[in-house]
């Protein structure tokens, strides 16, 4: 009784929170008009996918979605097994190193990089160039395979924080077995490590490739310039031909990303409904087991650290000499005499960067804790009670956050209009949470996966209640996981841009709306100067978080 | 006697339906400007300065400007006071009863075309130029005229807004056709195909194609010359053809605005000289009043032309057009 009350109640937040703007967009889609509301038609569905180039831009989105969200599994998994469960020196400083994209600002991200690998004047592949003696420059970021790169790094922390939890809440026994009976360390992570985490491996794709799907900086830094569209980008072709955008269309053709991700909702819930399979925390005990990487331990920590450095410091370093440069220039001894603190006192002397600062952290802390708290039930229900509507549920949490980002603003506005809360930083607490609230679930769901049933029912054969049993066993058990759902909701609330641009009004700037007036008005030191600011901030509230969700864990064990 | 009384009453109803109250608009306390119109910031606080009412800038995208304002518009919540945008956009609002005829006398030292609109005035032009780096592109190299684009030398150096998507360079595109710049619209096809085999970068408006020609990524490109100031101390600088296109810049009142003593003041504070001075001085703006020039170098010797404002069905189809040359 309790579960399907519970059930329903989520049913109604969630589907109140989601349906809406999306029902907004899908009607739009059905209308002839902006606007006026008036006139069915599915003119917009016929243009939109009879158009001849459309299957060549679903041709380049599934290569983009997919080959970034193997990159960043793949990565992620790696990181997460030399930082949860080697003896790798300096883990902690990796841990924040791997989820420092989240904190960037995917545009200055997306810059970074082609400052670096631009093939005219690319700083690593003018340095290629000179030290391999070679005529061309050797790398060109404008392609498939840049964008799949650069846009699989800024994934890099979404699958990081759901691998690494489970990774780290792993039955030492499964692995013991496995080694009791002669195979090596390679063969058990193989054989033993990996399809036990198949549904936080799962999870992390499936995540991956719903966020690249609705993804815009790295399509349009990167794809455009180098010709080659994806569903985004065309969807914003689609509005910025002609003054009067046509919303219903791009709507019409955003409903394809969405039912992309209905349906590999539903291959995620098939491939992991035997939940019991994956079941690591019982009432046994359990503790992960460390692994000795002996000799192999320095050479493994240079190559973890190579790796960092290339993929997410260099790009900080560019971004730290950008905000010290008048304009963007190629690094030189001529730079140097013009390098100067000028764009960081006129940031710092800004009114609205420094109102805006104030509302993201606002977002980040309180937005970030609401969604958190939200996910634990949503996930609870999602994992613990398998029935139909726990599915429904499930769809129901990840219908805006399918939805291509430029267009789900827009949906958000025609629904918050018709509100009091218009204009106000409350419609983008609500808006956040609507979006992001997987970012919450996901983490969650693969860290309750793991728990096992019995846990609950000795509290309840104990007669402890629902509540009692959730805030006494669940949530301690759960500590990982709801550090991961808050880190990966408060860094994304941080720096959000989509649903800010379109909802944010003066008195409610947010940091990103901030950081993208400075890129259109060309201000590139000022922008660079804000967003470290902001991946410091975003780093400092991890830092603490983190050492909290360490503490909590250590005094419940 | 009748004729007197006529011209008595229709001058008391000009005067109530432009002028304002100061006083009132001091007590109205702010006004709220929707605009697409980059890097303000100093002209709104100056505006609060100068008169005591609070600026408000509420800066909107082209792409979005539409659905944000007829959806706050339909809902009755709109909160702009004062909108400025591109001739198009301001046309539809027009069209949707949302603006508000306004004081020509405001306008004195503009051209005939600005005010030619009861509703909208005009008061500047997005001109676009060949940008060039200075310290890349020197002597002979430096482009004298748009033709210079198509040099096979250029191939791979040049950078664009996306002449398939974005309506602002599909409309200058054809403003070049349309304002003969080149003889002959056999000559424009050929200035187009040769440009197109030079493989520029295209990026999806002008706000991105400084950064690549400041950096030395590229060297030169489709842009504006307004940038040579934001921009400043960036080593830009703008080819001198004779004639430079660009669309018309357009500013309006609301209709219903909660404060239209405040949003009269402001309007008639945003065309007056010394603004648009300070427009063309901190924003690079080509402004159309008369004798006010952006300090850039030799601007005020180009001849800049408003070029015809598309339809959205125009802009689709040239658009469609312009993509099979240039993403051949």
């Amino acid at each position: 009784m309790f579960r399907r009350n519970l059930t329903l109640t989520l049913i109604i937040i969630v589907g109140f929170l989601t349906i809406c703007p999306v029902f907004m967009l899908l009607w739009g889609s059905f209308l002839k008009d902006l606007g006026t509301f008036s006139g069915f038609t599915f003119e917009k569905y016929i243009l939109a996918y009879t158009d001849p180039e459309f299957l060549g831009i679903v041709k380049n989105t599934v290569l983009f979605v997919v080959g970034s969200a193997f990159f960043a599994t793949v990565l992620a998994i790696f990181l997460s097994y030399m930082n949860t469960r080697t003896n790798i020196p300096f883990k902690f400083l990796f841990k924040v190193i791997s989820i420092i994209p989240m904190m960037i600002p995917h545009i200055l991200f997306a810059v970074s990089w082609v400052l670096l690998l631009n093939p005219s004047n690319g700083i690593l592949n003018t340095l290629l160039m000179n030290m391999f003696n070679l005529s061309d420059t050797p790398i060109n970021i404008y392609s498939l395979s840049g964008m799949i790169f650069v846009e699989g790094l800024l994934d890099l922390p979404i699958a990081y924080l759901i691998i690494a939890p489970a990774m780290s809440a792993f039955d030492i026994s499964l692995e013991e077995s496995s080694k009791v009976c002669g195979a090596s360390d390679i063969k058990t992570f193989f054989r033993i490590t990996l399809p036990v985490l198949r549904p936080a491996i799962m999870a992390s794709f499936i995540l991956v490739v719903v966020r690249s799907l609705a993804s815009f900086a790295v399509p349009s830094v990167i794809g455009m310039p180098g010709r080659i569209y994806v569903l985004s980008t065309h969807i914003y072709r689609v509005i910025a031909s002609g003054f009067s955008a046509d919303y219903g269309m791009a709507a019409a053709i955003g409903m394809s990303a969405l039912v992309a991700s209905v349906i590999l909702i539903y291959i995620y819930r098939y491939l992991t409904s035997e939940t019991s399979r994956f079941v690591t925390i019982s009432s046994r005990g359990f503790k992960p087991s460390v692994v000795n990487l002996k000799s192999s331990k320095y050479p493994l920590f240079f190559i973890v650290a190579f790796i960092s450095f290339l993929l997410i410091i260099v790009p900080v370093i560019v971004l730290i000499y950008t905000s010290l440069t008048p304009y963007i220039m190629a690094p030189s001894m001529r730079a140097v005499p013009m390098m100067s603190l000028k764009n960081w006192i006129e940031v710092l002397k800004d009114p609205i960067s420094l109102l805006s600062l104030k509302n993201s952290l606002f977002l980040g802390v309180f937005g970030a804790t609401i969604g958190v708290i939200l996910s634990v039930f949503v996930s609870y229900v999602i994992v613990k009670v398998k029935t139909k509507s726990a599915g429904l549920l499930e769809s129901l949490s990840f219908l805006s956050f399918s939805f291509p980002g430029i267009v789900i603003g827009v949906g958000f506005m025609w629904f918050f209009v018709k509100t009091p809360l218009y204009g106000t930083i409350w419609a983008l607490l609500i808006g956040y949470i609507a979006t992001y609230l997987p970012y919450g679930i996901r983490p969650l769901s693969s860290a309750f996966i793991q728990i096992h049933d019995s846990l609950e029912e000795s509290s309840k054969v104990c007669g402890a209640s629902y509540f009692t049993t959730l805030k006494k066993i669940i949530i301690p058990l759960l500590i990982p996981g709801i550090v991961s759902s808050w880190i990966l909701m408060s860094t994304m609330f941080f720096r959000e841009l989509t649903l800010s641009v379109v909802l944010s009004r003066p008195g409610s700037e947010v940091l990103a709306v901030q950081i993208l007036r400075f890129s259109e008005d060309g201000l590139w030191g000022r922008l660079s100067a804000l967003g470290i600011i902001m991946i410091f901030c975003s780093s400092l509230i991890v830092v603490i978080v983190s050492l909290i969700g360490k503490k909590l864990s250590k005094a419940h064990v | 006697m009748k004729k007197l009384l006529l011209v008595m009453i229709f001058f008391l109803f000009s005067f109530a339906v432009y002028s304002f109250d100061a006083d009132m608009a001091k007590k109205e306390g702010q006004v709220n400007l929707y605009a697409n119109i980059t890097a303000i910031e100093p002209l709104m606080e100056k505006f609060t300065a100068d008169t005591g009412i609070k600026g408000i800038y509420t800066r909107i995208s082209t792409s979005k400007y539409l659905a944000t304002v007829l959806t706050e518009y339909s809902a009755g919540k709109l909160q702009a006071d004062v909108v400025q945008g591109p001739m198009p956009i301001l046309q539809i609002l027009k069209d949707k009863g949302v603006l508000k005829k306004y004081d020509k006398s405001y306008l004195k030292d503009y051209p005939d075309w600005a005010k030619s609109d009861d509703y909208i005035a005009a008061f500047g032009i997005e001109y676009v130029a060949i940008i060039y780096n200075k310290e890349l592109v020197k002597g002979d190299d430096i482009p004298k005229k748009y033709e210079d684009l198509t040099d096979p030398k250029w191939k791979n150096k040049i950078v664009m807004p996306d002449p398939a998507s974005h309506a602002t360079t599909i409309s200058w595109l054809v403003g070049l056709k349309e304002n003969n710049i080149f003889g002959s619209n056999e000559a424009w096809m050929d200035f187009l195909k040769k440009l197109a085999a030079n493989k520029p970068m295209f990026v999806k408006s002008f706000s991105p194609t400084p950064a690549p020609i400041e950096s030395g990524e590229k060297l030169l490109g489709i842009s504006m010359p307004k940038y040579i100031i934001t921009k400043a101390p960036a080593p830009l600088d703008w080819a001198k053809t004779d004639t430079l296109l660009g669309s018309p810049r357009g500013i309006a009142l609301v209709e219903k605005s909660s404060r239209p003593n405040a949003a009269e003041l402001f309007f008639k504070y945003w065309l007056s000289a010394s603004n648009m001075q300070m427009l063309a001085d901190k924003v690079g703006e080509y402004v159309l009043a008369k004798g006010v020039f952006p300090p850039i170098n030799g601007i005020e010797k180009a001849k800049v032309l408003p070029i015809r404002e598309l339809s959205d069905e125009e802009i689709k189809k040239w658009g469609a057009e312009f993509k099979k040359i240039f993403y051949n």
